[in-house]
């Protein structure tokens, strides 16, 4: 059995410069005059060419089977608390502060942390020296942008004390007016204009169109809702994250809330215990759920991106660190005939996945 | 499998998390879901008995049957209910839940203080205190936990709006002392989206599907009916379970209906199999595989050499009578025997060979590598 292994997307990655602007940590410039905020994970800030723009609207469309959305969410919103960015969280439940308990704290340095490369490594392999700054230099610049999250330990007091942190309950109000005046006074606070960005704010709304809102029946007032939210967030300094579970709205609603997105994703369960697809990928114990990136935000720029590869497991690594990898396709043996490419999407073999 | 669900609800859920809930799906052609209702209650009724379950009563709300229907449904079953049970209560929607009839019913005989009569369904917040209490007079207010049976949420769907039903599901689920809550649905009555909320909301989901799939009208009528009737009891009973890092457990059995109720068997595995290999291999628009008779044949060609290890050498047809003629001519009938075996024995196939010219000799066993000096 071929262990599992981290594959890189690719070998040759366009030089966004790393220089973190020097006044706001947590915040990264990237092409175009565009900033990024970082989503929490590292892998996802990779794959996504640097993190989320600000300014940008991302929704996930949940899968009613799996909670993993959720794990989107709290690495965004623990990321915005280690660097102090303001945030306004959303839910259907009644008491959401409750959420913010179950926020990860930051890996420490000292613990093993699985992507690091190992300097000491190049001494001893006597790599040639001109590459050794490289290794290097890719270590220490993102330490203030972006961390790694241990989900089994919960978020520190001294992050969520005195914090700005703003918690609605979606509940409250047969529509959205509540929410809506939320999200605009909170938004208020970081107008984008030509000068220097003073502060950054995160938004992140979970389950949006969950059943027990009262307003769920209203289509039309889910949509007009979301597009307030993206009109208010194309001239402010801030990230919305909307959590959404698409087989609960109509087909026309559902396509159009995903048309909104500037950045969409979604997440897929996996079935327990199947045994086509143990045999088809590595690591298939690990993974515990799919995501989908559907599309990458481009601001400024008629450029779309084009990922290599559409479909990432997450999977927990040492059953702490959140992390995202392309699918290896385990070795076919050679009596079926065919091999495939070792390439990430692979066909649609089994009718239930769909990549 | 309908015996890890009856478990999953009967062993409850952690402390800490909502309290596991179940929906049933049934459609027009399977509208067995009363039949899996019955076979759960029953489990869970005898487990409550033998006290080997969480929970310690099971409060029924009925909406599409009367309360009687279930009280001999549980008899057939040997499990007796009488008004001084103490683990059992059924709120009654059936019999008058829009509050039409004002005067006190002349009640029911058996077990009125077992039954209560629930008006005014549409205000489900009353609904959900009158099931909290019924549990609370069966187990008390302290930590003891009971179940909680919806028999059919089409009718509470036709009375108030989704939102204020899942409102009411979630918040039994969430009510600490209930331990397990399983509710039953037709698909076909529901817009798609109101079946998906449902499942939203639950942790497992079983489904019943019909034996034959429907056919739209497009085989002949009598035909159809035929086999409708037929197959009507039986089918395949899935269930979905949501496990708590994120995986999905699928699994299905078989079930089909008779008098005594529902019973479910493991899937004759005819078709399990056959799927499983052929899945690996390419689809692709040739054949990569040999089906069993075009090995069959595979087997019967003789390859034209003239050394088949059986004993006698073969001679092989070259299309050259006049040299062969000659030179066989003694033994003409046993060279003709051959061939007509060959040719006879070969019926699918057949490999002609002709000698590519005279001075070939026949095969021989000698090595030909034996002639040089090294």
């Amino acid at each position: 059995m071929a262990a599992p292994n981290v594959r890189s997307i690719s070998s040759f990655s366009r030089n966004i410069s790393v220089v973190s602007s020097p006044q706001i940590p947590g915040l990264k410039s990237g092409p175009n005059g565009t900033a990024f905020i970082s989503s929490g994970i590292r892998d996802l800030d990779r794959i996504l060419g640097g993190g989320y723009p600000l300014g940008s609207l991302v929704m996930v469309m949940e899968d009613p089977e799996a909670p993993h959305h959720m794990d989107l969410l709290r690495t965004f919103m623990s990321q915005g608390l280690v660097n102090n960015q303001p945030l306004l969280y959303a839910s259907p439940s009644k008491d959401p502060k409750g959420f913010l308990g179950t926020l990860p704290h930051p890996a420490s340095s000292k613990e093993d942390k699985p992507t690091a490369p190992d300097p000491d490594q190049g001494e001893s392999l006597r790599i040639a020296w001109q590459y050794r700054k490289y290794l290097e230099n890719q270590k220490n610049a993102i330490d203030d942008y972006s961390n790694d999250f241990d989900m089994r330990k919960p978020l520190e007091r001294q992050f969520l004390s005195g914090r700005p942190i703003d918690c609605v309950s979606l509940l409250d109000s047969s529509d959205l007016s509540i929410a809506q005046n939320h999200c605009a006074t909170f938004l208020s606070k970081f107008p984008r204009n030509s000068s220097n960005i003073a502060s950054i704010g995160r938004i992140a709304i979970q389950s949006f169109c969950s059943p027990l809102c009262e307003y769920s029946e209203k289509e039309s007032d889910m949509l007009s809702f979301i597009r307030l939210l993206k009109s208010m967030l194309m001239v402010s300094n801030a990230v919305a994250i909307v959590t959404f579970p698409p087989s609960l709205l109509s087909p026309s609603s559902s396509k159009r809330l995903q048309h909104m997105a500037d950045t969409l994703l979604s997440i897929k369960a996996i079935p327990d215990g199947d045994k086509e697809l143990e045999k088809l990928l590595t690591g298939y114990k690990d993974i515990n759920g799919f995501l989908n990136i559907h599309k990458v935000a481009r601001i400024n720029t008629q450029v779309p991106v084009i990922l290599e590869a559409k479909t990432f497991s997450m999977s927990l690594k040492k059953r702490r660190f959140l992390a995202l990898e392309c699918l290896n396709q385990a070795p076919v043996d050679g009596s079926s005939g065919t091999s495939y490419g070792t390439s990430g999407s692979c066909s649609s073999k089994s009718g239930a996945l769909d990549f | 499998m309908a015996e890890s669900i009856f478990r999953k609800l009967r062993d409850g859920g952690e402390e800490g998390e909502l309290a596991p809930a179940l929906t049933i799906e049934e459609t027009v052609a399977s509208p067995f879901g009363l039949d899996v209702s019955g076979y759960l209650l029953t489990n869970l009724s005898s487990s409550i008995l033998a006290g080997k379950s969480k929970s310690q009563g099971l409060v029924l709300i009925t909406f599409s049957r009367s309360p009687s229907f279930y009280l001999q449904l549980l008899k057939q079953k040997g499990i007796v209910v009488s008004s001084s049970s103490k683990w059992f209560r059924i709120l009654d929607c059936y019999t008058d839940p829009l509050g039409w009839i004002d005067q006190p019913s002349t009640s029911v005989s058996e077990g009125s203080s077992l039954i209560k009569l629930h008006k005014c369904v549409s205000d489900l917040r009353k609904l959900f205190s009158s099931a909290i209490e019924a549990g609370r007079e069966l187990v008390g207010d302290g930590k003891t936990h009971f179940c909680v049976a919806i028999d059919s949420v089409n009718e509470l769907l036709r009375h108030s709006s989704m939102p204020l039903v899942s409102g009411l599901l979630t918040d039994l689920r969430s009510h600490a002392q209930i331990s397990s809550v399983f509710w039953s649905l037709n698909t076909d009555l529901h817009q798609e989206k109101v079946t998906n909320a449902l499942e939203y909301i639950s942790t497992m989901k079983a489904n019943l599907e019909p034996l034959c799939p429907s056919s739209d009208g497009q085989r002949n009528a009598l035909e159809n009916l035929f086999l409708v009737h037929q197959d009507f009891g039986k089918g395949r009973f899935h269930v979905r379970f949501k496990l708590r890092k994120g995986r999905v457990r699928v699994m299905s059995e078989e079930y089909h209906v008779d008098q005594s109720g529902i019973v479910f068997s493991p899937i004759s595995s005819t078709d399990t199999v056959i799927a499983a290999t052929k899945s690996l291999l390419p689809k692709v628009h040739f054949n990569l595989t040999l089906s069993e008779k075009e090995r069959v044949e595979k087997e019967k060609v003789v390859l034209p050499f003239e050394h088949q290890d059986d004993g006698k050498s073969n001679e092989i047809y070259d299309g050259r009578r006049s040299l062969v003629d000659g030179k066989i001519e003694t033994t003409p009938f046993s060279s003709m025997e051959l061939q007509t075996d060959v040719v006879s024995s070969g019926k699918g196939g057949e490999i002609i060979y002709f000698r590519d010219s005279d001075d070939e000799h026949p095969d021989s066993d000698e090595d030909p590598d034996d002639d040089l000096d090294i």
